[in-house]
């Protein structure tokens, strides 16, 4: 069994054997936060209630008491945590967003090279590479979010409809037709507004970018300030930053594209329209979904309602029905419908996001399943 | 009885530590019926799925612990400012400086309450534990006077991080288990382990008053000290204060606890627990596949040492190879078996360094100068020939070694006394309480005493017989399974018969009915069923008209 007398000849320092148990668990003392974790700490290193009662101590945890009691304190400012390191790729990062840019341009250019039944082909082939391209987008990199989300692809996928053809077919329904399918060339009867797809999927790119600017951004503050407060206001002009230099990066593309493919203007539909979008996904990416789906599904059933007043006054008896937005139209353009719908939307959704975003809560990196 | 037994990423999963000694235990006591309210900890665990059930497992319950869905509920204006209320509460509690134990602990328990209480009426807990209220609640506390110092240092990510351990600790408030006929129909709820898996059964105890047991082979609250040392100060001082605050918790409302040594009880002593509510049980082990080594001992090679067991640092066996190079200079024929597979990288590098201080200590030697050299130690892994079981490995050799500098319980060591071999091992863990007087006891790192030792039984057979034999005697009387099922059959009938949950029935009005549950419904099986009473068999087959009517 132990020998006491053997054992006290061997430590250094007899008369305050404790002072030498200090030296050697040096660390373990100056960075616990409680005696008990030090009695964890010890008994992990083969200090039992034995070898405590060599330290003139009942057991562990009145040893661990006299340690931590003597342990000089940890006073040194705690070094600001490191942000965590990206796991992103550079290509998911950077690259992968301009494609769908790239694969619209391409099907706008065949659109306008090629005429009837190759044309259609050419449209639907193009729809779906820019499809699969913003789904690939949205799945990774920047934009991609940690979970499961609601569906709000639909509606999405109306807005951009109704931004490719809704203003043709409210022009047109206003004065009487339309007379049949869209033909795919951005004159006739009913005219596909082409410029606009093209700015927005190009956006796409920017889109991703400031995301990833402001993600970084946040988590950067995150560790450098003290207070919750603090905080918010750090983020806040961040926030508002990154959604400026994303519209005024949209509003070039924009103007860029209408001037290559000689088509009319349509500013105030289209830079509405990313708005919302860009702030849809990016309260989607931070975690809150909520209102991204409830503000897309208001918009898209307002715009679908303009179109159905307008063509269900042609009822007998309803005439009275397509008076607002006939009214609408005819004082200003079919473009105000997008606009005023999109455009209240966004700003709804940039007061939220204000609010939440600004939040320390939002942005915790997400939980790792194990 | 009903029994819910509440386990943590154990039981009934195939892949799970503890899942053994709870398979027995629900094999062991047939008679009565046990619900499972497992938690798994992994998706891993959950694809691996469960073990064979027996019958009496009448139900199980499973919730994961590593991923919570927000049910997507939006708390009121009321229902908000209780969570706030509560959520304060709780935060108080963990940056209070430790001066005033009682009262911490009271307001631990009511913030506990408040939050499950919320969770049941309202759900959406999951949420708002995660939400900008909850860290707001924790920032004031911490910014609060009387906060403890490094609770003041506490930065925006510290805040995030402790409130995400909080809300991943609290899941188990946000389950559906807390109905009349889920942990309410229980007459017992017998936790598995501390800490969160005891969380079930603090709730079922005060929604119905149903009493809780707590076992806890390795305590809860130490183990959390030993898993975060990385995080910063503030993250760990208030973590360890939640920690605290659940373990206390815990002890306070559980009927009984049950430590499997003496080294969780006296961890469960200093964390708040009332002695008189502490049942040591000691760990049961199988005693039948050591049977036959252990009642012929003469089988040993004399001279033969073993050291059996997962070869990892801890166990120290740098410091046997040095004993071991003393001991042949006194005893040369005598050899080292080292039976065992690494555990992991670390154990395999240290598996590789013994190798090499080995060959390095110890040149080949022959018995002539024609024979095939051969190394006095060997490294054998289980599984090999001759090594099909853990008693072949034990059976080998007169004297089993154990050198750990870290020990829990010494499984292997039990392993070696059902044996009936001589050891010798370090005073570490629960070594002293298990080996008890029936073996030698050196202290750790120290290879000069664990080579004496040795030598001393390597020269006295008679005296490795007699030590033997007693710590074959001792174990088959404290380490068996059959001593642990009885433990927990008596400490069952004890709980129930002093804090019986009481369920009071109600009449349509709503005023108790006396008399509602009387004391034949406790009776197994239906007590008006006919009874297999002594008739004659041929009394059985012509129907009696006189035992209908009595019927």
């Amino acid at each position: 069994m132990t020998d006491l007398g053997e054992l006290k000849r061997g430590t250094p320092g007899a008369a305050d054997p404790v002072k030498a148990l200090l030296h050697r668990h040096h660390d373990l003392c100056r960075r616990a936060v409680d005696p008990l974790e030090i009695a964890a700490g010890l008994e992990a290193h083969g200090i039992t209630d034995r070898t405590a009662a060599r330290f003139r101590h009942r057991d562990v945890f009145s040893l661990a008491e006299e340690l931590y009691a003597r342990a000089p304190r940890d006073t040194d400012p705690v070094p600001p945590t490191t942000p965590r390191a990206e796991t992103t790729r550079g290509f998911a990062r950077f690259l992968l967003p301009l494609l769908p840019g790239a694969l619209c341009a391409g099907t706008v250019i065949a659109l306008r090279q090629t005429h009837g039944e190759t044309r259609l082909y050419a449209a639907a082939t193009g729809i779906l590479a820019v499809t699969l391209a913003v789904r690939a987008v949205l799945r990774r990199g920047p934009l991609s979010t940690p979970g499961r989300t609601p569906a709000t692809t639909s509606w999405t996928c109306w807005l951009i409809g109704y931004a490719l053809l809704g203003d043709g077919l409210l022009d047109a329904a206003v004065t009487g037709g339309p007379d049949g399918l869209p033909d795919g060339s951005t004159g006739g009867h009913w005219p596909l507004a082409t410029a606009p797809a093209l700015a927005l999927t190009l956006a796409c790119a920017p889109a991703a970018w400031t995301t990833h600017l402001f993600t970084t951004h946040a988590r950067r503050r995150l560790g450098s300030s003290r207070g919750l407060e603090d905080f918010s206001a750090s983020v806040r002009p961040v926030l508002l930053g990154t959604f400026v230099v994303f519209l005024g990066t949209l509003a070039a593309l924009l103007a860029a594209a209408s001037g290559l493919l000689a088509e009319p203007l349509a500013f105030s539909g289209t830079l509405a329209l990313g708005a919302l979008l860009f702030l849809a996904r990016l309260l989607t990416v931070h975690g809150f979904s909520h209102a991204p789906k409830v503000i897309l599904t208001i918009t898209a059933l307002a715009q679908a309602a303009a179109l159905t007043t307008v063509l269900a006054a042609r009822i007998p008896g309803c005439a009275a029905l397509s008076a607002p937005v006939e009214t609408l139209t005819t004082t200003w353009s079919p473009a105000a419908v997008p606009t005023l719908t999109c455009g209240a939307a966004a700003l709804i959704l940039l007061i939220h996001a204000s609010r939440t975003l600004s939040r320390a809560s939002a942005h915790v990196a997400p939980e790792q399943p194990r | 009885m009903r029994i819910g037994l509440l386990t943590e990423g154990g039981y009934p999963y195939v892949s799970g530590e503890g899942g053994l000694w709870c398979d027995r235990l629900v094999r062991g006591l047939d008679r009565h019926e046990f619900d499972v309210y497992a938690f798994s900890s992994g998706e891993a665990q959950e694809d691996a799925g469960w073990v064979p059930l027996p019958p009496q497992v009448s139900r199980v319950r499973t919730a994961p612990l590593w991923t919570a869905e927000d049910d997507g509920v939006v708390y009121g204006r009321r229902a908000r400012r209780h969570f706030a209320e509560h959520y304060a509460e709780l935060a108080a509690v963990l940056c209070a400086s430790a001066d005033s134990a009682a009262a911490e602990a009271d307001r631990f328990a009511t913030a506990l309450r408040g939050l499950a209480e919320l969770a049941r009426e309202e759900g959406g807990l999951v949420a708002a534990l995660r939400s900008e209220t909850a860290v707001r609640a924790l920032e004031r506390a911490c910014r609060a006077p009387g906060a403890r110092r490094t609770a003041r240092e506490a930065r925006v990510p510290d805040l995030l991080e402790v409130t995400a351990h909080v809300e991943r600790a609290l899941r188990p408030l946000s389950l559906d288990w807390y109905e009349e006929d889920g942990l309410g129909a229980v007459d017992l709820c017998h936790a598995a382990a501390g800490g969160v898996a005891a969380l079930p059964g603090l709730l079922a105890h005060h929604f119905f008053g149903v009493p809780l047991l707590v076992t806890e082979y390795g305590v809860r609250l130490r183990t959390h000290y030993l898993t975060r040392p990385d995080s910063p100060p503030p993250v760990r001082s208030l973590l360890a204060a939640f920690h605290r605050g659940l373990t206390a918790e815990t002890y306070r409302r559980a009927a009984f606890l049950t430590p499997g040594n003496a080294h969780a009880r006296h961890w469960q002593e200093r964390c708040g627990a009332d002695p008189a509510k502490l049942r040591t049980v000691y760990p049961g082990m199988d005693a039948a596949p050591f049977a036959e080594v252990g009642e012929s001992p003469e089988s040993a090679d004399p001279h033969t040492l073993v050291w059996a067991g997962r070869v990892e640092p801890a166990k120290d066996l740098v410091s046997l190879l040095h004993a071991f190079a003393q001991i042949r200079t006194r005893e040369p024929k005598a050899r080292l078996r080292i039976i065992g597979g690494p555990t992991g990288p670390e154990g395999a590098a240290y598996l590789g360094h013994c190798r090499a201080l080995a060959a390095h200590l110890f040149p080949d030697e022959a018995d002539g100068p024609h024979a095939v050299g051969d190394n006095p130690v060997s490294f054998e892994e289980l599984g090999g020939p001759g090594l099909e079981t853990p008693a072949h490995a034990y059976a080998g050799g007169a004297v089993t070694v154990l050198s750990s500098v870290v020990e829990g319980f010494p499984t292997g060591l039990i392993e070696a006394m059902f044996c009936a071999r001589a050891t010798v091992s370090t005073d570490v863990g629960a070594v002293v309480e298990a080996i008890g007087g029936t073996g030698l006891v050196v202290p750790p790192r120290n290879p000069r005493a664990l080579a004496e030792a040795c030598v001393s039984l390597l020269r006295d057979p008679e005296r490795r017989t007699r030590l033997g034999a007693a710590a074959r005697a001792r174990a088959l009387e404290l380490f068996t399974v059959d001593q642990n099922v009885s433990a927990f059959h008596r400490i069952y009938l004890e709980i129930v018969a002093r804090t019986p949950v009481r369920r009071p029935v109600l009449d349509g009005t709503g005023d108790p009915l006396p008399f509602a549950a009387p004391a034949e419904a406790h009776v197994p099986g239906h007590w008006t069923d006919p009874t297999p009473r002594a008739v004659p068999t041929w009394a059985l087959e012509t129907p009696v008209p006189a035992t209908e009517t009595v019927r």
